[in-house]
């Protein structure tokens, strides 16, 4: 039986049943017992203020004693409120965390995962607002996934937690603020790493969406179809691992890509993707690679300002237009 | 003294193993057998060994860069040492952590490249075992200069305020890195600052065993009791440079005879000899046998099989395959 539930509940869902399936499981993070934005919110009444820890505000320093208590038999979901403020806990991450494994030969695998979040248009300027994804892409030994729907965000997260390799999962503000809604299964269920869906069919060029682009490529498709022109919608899901099979499948069908991130185009998931279509995949082409990302600068406070910044349904039919 | 002459021998081999250790180390490097530099705890042995001691198996230990002492001290042996050092597909972390010394089998988590970085995770197993409600202790051996970084102390925050079973302890060996200690310090010692947390501290000599591991004792006691963090400050002197490559122009030569008159494995020895423990002959014996030993493990070590391609994509993720 499936029920309607928005993107927040759908999170506080899933840590809520992996806490009672798993009492390794705990949370912890700044402010988690009220939560700041709500996905923990209500968690300490059931589970105790032991399992729903306040932390110091000390990004490093929490992260480093998630990955500890990981090191130790827990299965910590730590919150880094604003993926901002993990570049604060980056050493931590980029030269611990996804290492830890490898170094130590495989003796301690570090089960934990990390909740962020990111995007902007919510007028919160610079330091509250980035979608810094492509940060952690050159990091090996993490698995780094992104939701959309109440579904995955659900699915993925429960994955995330029951991973014996560290996650983390970029959960969208406007997601979590707009309250977008969807069928969620009342039976356990998991959404597994690196497996992409086709959000929408067509047969003219594949955009790949991350995240809450996909909402974007969906009004796109409806302006473009006026013209008689039918893009296939793909979501990853996943970012590492990127599931390569269902974005090239379909630009074999297709011969076009346009890749849509909200983070910055520089070195971005976009440049990745476009440097396999180039590599391993260039036969399939019929037209140059489109990447639609933020350029290269702050996040404007000015309202104005940010819409301009942002990568949105109009830049994405700019970029498929330029190819079909 | 609370510590039996058999312990105070136990610990004499351990820390004669330290030094043979890095003693072989250095030799291998001059002779050109090896590239991988070191940074050795001459003179430090009574501080590694001293903290480690008092430790049983399951309690977790972080150790630093400084040498092999607080290694052996938790029960690392030579040979699987030596396997990881020369990067052998034996060694415990299969040859891929080299210096960073990580053991399961003997609850060592790992050493990090950035220093100070596992301040927090020592913070973080102690929360695991409180929250598993094990006894088990984490012992968290860190150098006064790490201490200045910004993590000390958020760490020692989160240890007192969640009453957790860790004990910090600092290895006061007067330089940080190319420097002097007053270089980095306003004060003498880095201890006071555990009060800022309402963490209980101790100053003590880094130089005799029995107060090092005494001073260790009571602290991990005090951390097992479910009183909370200690942290114990340990005087002593670097010995050696800060890394194989550094001649040390900066040390004051005078200063460094003051503390070699203090070496600690002499000062070991000469309480053992005092009281009869052993004779000059077998503590002769010994040293032959440690050293050998050490010499065992590099041969071993040395003809142990590489890695090979296939190991370089493996233990990056549970699952098999690159990503
Ligand atoms: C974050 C970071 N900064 C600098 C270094 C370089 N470094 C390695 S050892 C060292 C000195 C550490 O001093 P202390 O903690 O007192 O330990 P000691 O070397 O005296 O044993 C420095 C600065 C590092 N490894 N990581």
């Amino acid at each position: 039986m499936a029920r309607t539930l928005n993107f927040m509940q759908a999170i506080n869902e899933a840590i809520a049943e992996e806490m009672r399936r798993d009492p390794s499981v705990f949370v912890l993070g700044e402010d988690v017992r009220v939560s700041p934005f709500g996905q923990t919110a209500g968690l300490v009444e059931e589970f105790g203020e032991e399992r729903i820890l306040n932390t110091p505000i000390a990004e490093n320093a929490i992260t480093g004693a998630a990955m500890g208590a990981a090191m130790n038999g827990m299965r910590p979901i730590l919150e880094l409120m604003f993926c901002d403020f993990s570049m604060l806990a980056m050493d931590q991450i980029c030269n611990h965390l996804g290492q830890w494994r490898y170094i130590t030969g495989g003796q301690y695998p570090l089960p934990l995962t990390i909740r962020t979040a990111v995007g902007a248009g919510m007028r919160m300027a610079y330091g509250h607002s980035q979608s810094l994804e492509s940060q952690f892409i050159q990091a090996p030994g993490l698995i780094l996934v992104e939701p959309s729907t109440p579904y995955d965000a659900k699915g993925l997260l429960k994955s995330a937690i029951r991973s014996d390799d560290p996650v983390v999962v970029f959960e969208h503000k406007k997601l979590i603020f707009g309250g977008v809604e969807g069928e969620v299964p009342e039976e356990d269920y998991t959404v597994p790493f690196g497996q992409a869906v086709v959000r929408k069919q067509g047969q003219d060029a594949t955009v790949v969406a991350f995240g809450f682009m996909g909402y974007e490529a969906l009004n796109a498709a409806q302006e473009l179809a006026q013209d008689n022109i039918a893009i296939e919608i793909i979501d990853p899901r996943s970012i590492v691992p990127l599931d390569k099979d269902t974005i090239f499948e379909s630009v074999e069908k297709t011969g076009r890509l346009i890749i849509v991130e909200e983070g910055r185009l520089r070195g971005g998931l976009g440049a990745e993707i476009a440097a396999l279509a180039c590599g391993d995949y260039f036969s399939l082409l019929k037209a140059p690679v489109q990447r639609v990302a933020a350029p290269m600068i702050p996040i404007p406070g000015s309202p104005v300002l940010e819409d301009l910044y942002l990568p949105n349904k109009d830049s994405i039919v700019r970029a498929v237009r330029r190819v079909c | 003294m609370s510590l039996s002459n058999a312990k105070l021998l136990e610990l004499y081999r351990k820390m004669l193993l330290v030094r043979s250790m890095e003693e072989t180390h250095g030799k291998l490097l001059q002779e050109g057998k090896i590239q991988l530099m070191g940074h050795f705890g001459t003179g430090q042995e009574a501080v590694a060994i001293g903290v480690t001691g008092p430790l049983r198996p399951e309690d977790i230990l972080f150790g630093t860069h400084r040498g092999v002492g607080e290694f052996i001290g938790k029960g690392m042996t030579p040979k699987d040492i030596w396997l990881e050092y020369l990067g052998k597909k034996a060694g415990p972390c299969r040859g891929k952590g080299t210096l960073h010394l990580a053991d399961r089998k003997l609850n060592i988590p790992g050493l990090v490249s950035s220093l100070g970085a596992d301040f927090s995770m020592a913070v973080g197993t102690a929360l695991a075992s409180k929250m598993r409600r094990t006894d088990q202790v984490t012992l968290y051996y860190v150098g006064e200069g790490t201490c200045n970084q910004a993590d000390a102390h958020p760490s020692m925050c989160m240890a007192a305020l969640w009453k957790l079973p860790v004990v910090f302890a600092v290895c006061t060996n007067q330089f940080c890195e190319l420097s002097y200690m007053c270089d980095h310090y306003p004060t003498d010692d880095v201890a006071p600052r555990a009060a800022g947390y309402g963490i209980p501290y101790e100053v003590v000599d880094g130089q005799d065993i029995a107060v090092t591991y005494e001073a260790t004792e009571r602290a991990v006691a005090h951390a097992r009791r479910g009183q909370g963090p200690f942290l114990v400050e340990y005087k002593t002197f670097r010995m050696a440079t800060h890394f194989t490559g550094d001649p040390g122009h900066y040390v004051n030569p005078e200063e460094r005879e003051q503390w070699a008159a203090r070496d600690p494995i002499d000062l070991c020895r000469k309480k053992l000899l005092e009281a009869a423990v052993i004779t000059a002959d077998a503590d002769q014996k010994l040293r032959a046998e440690v050293q050998a030993e050490v010499d065992g493990a590099v041969r071993e070590g040395f003809a142990a099989a590489d890695p090979t391609v296939e190991d370089l994509f493996e233990d990056l993720y549970s699952g098999k395959g690159v990503l």
